[in-house]
């Protein structure tokens, strides 16, 4: 995600998020794959529809530790400003896809895909941010 | 905002990445300072004229 990886915090937040992200696919297959097959009812179909936002929660909660972590607040900044170009993008995506799906019949589109979405956009957010700096 | 950085930063013979590592940040942070895309907070400015041991208002200019 960063340019150019200097900094140990930098270093940890990126692994960490390694570790998260893998956990998030593997669990939402899980419990895709459950539902899906039909073996899992009740509780622990429950059980396994949450699994999946446990990574999620880890993520934005490194996310924040890396923001408190990080002593270089030019580097905070821009991943806050992707942070707001990750909301901002999945939120305009979500609203188009909505009207797209009541108004001109789209497919309709699981909620499980705005997680991925929302990073998608931080993604492309944050070398745009950067250009802004050269 | 308009500053001396790069000036102050010549007359020492300091890179980038050496006034980077002084104030233990970014090089691209300071590059972004230097050329007045992004304003430090108080603090590192506080951080800057210390090094410099100069005043902040001798960096940095007011662009009103």
């Amino acid at each position: 995600m960063f340019c150019s990886v200097k900094s140990e915090v930098q270093r940890r937040f990126i692994t960490r998020m390694w570790i998260v992200a893998p956990l998030c696919i593997v669990f939402s297959l899980a419990a895709g794959l459950g539902v899906k097959l039909g073996h899992l009812t009740g509780l622990p179909a429950y059980l396994l529809a949450v699994l999946p936002a446990l990574p999620i929660l880890g993520a934005i909660f490194y996310t924040g530790v890396y923001l408190d972590e990080e002593k270089d607040e030019f580097q905070r900044n821009l991943l806050v400003q992707s942070l707001l170009g990750g909301t901002g993008g999945t939120l305009a995506a979500l609203q188009v896809w909505g009207n797209l799906e009541q108004l001109a019949g789209a497919p309709h589109l699981g909620l499980i895909w705005i997680y991925p979405m929302f990073w998608g956009f931080v993604l492309v957010s944050f070398p745009l941010v950067w250009l802004r700096y050269k | 905002m308009k500053n001396r950085l790069k000036v102050l930063r010549a007359e020492r013979n300091w890179s980038q990445a050496d006034l980077a590592e002084r104030l233990e940040v970014s090089r691209q942070s300071v590059n972004a300072i230097e050329t007045g895309k992004f304003d430090p907070s108080l603090p590192l400015a506080f951080k800057l004229a210390r090094l410099f041991e100069t005043t902040i208002e001798a960096i940095f200019e007011d662009e009103v």
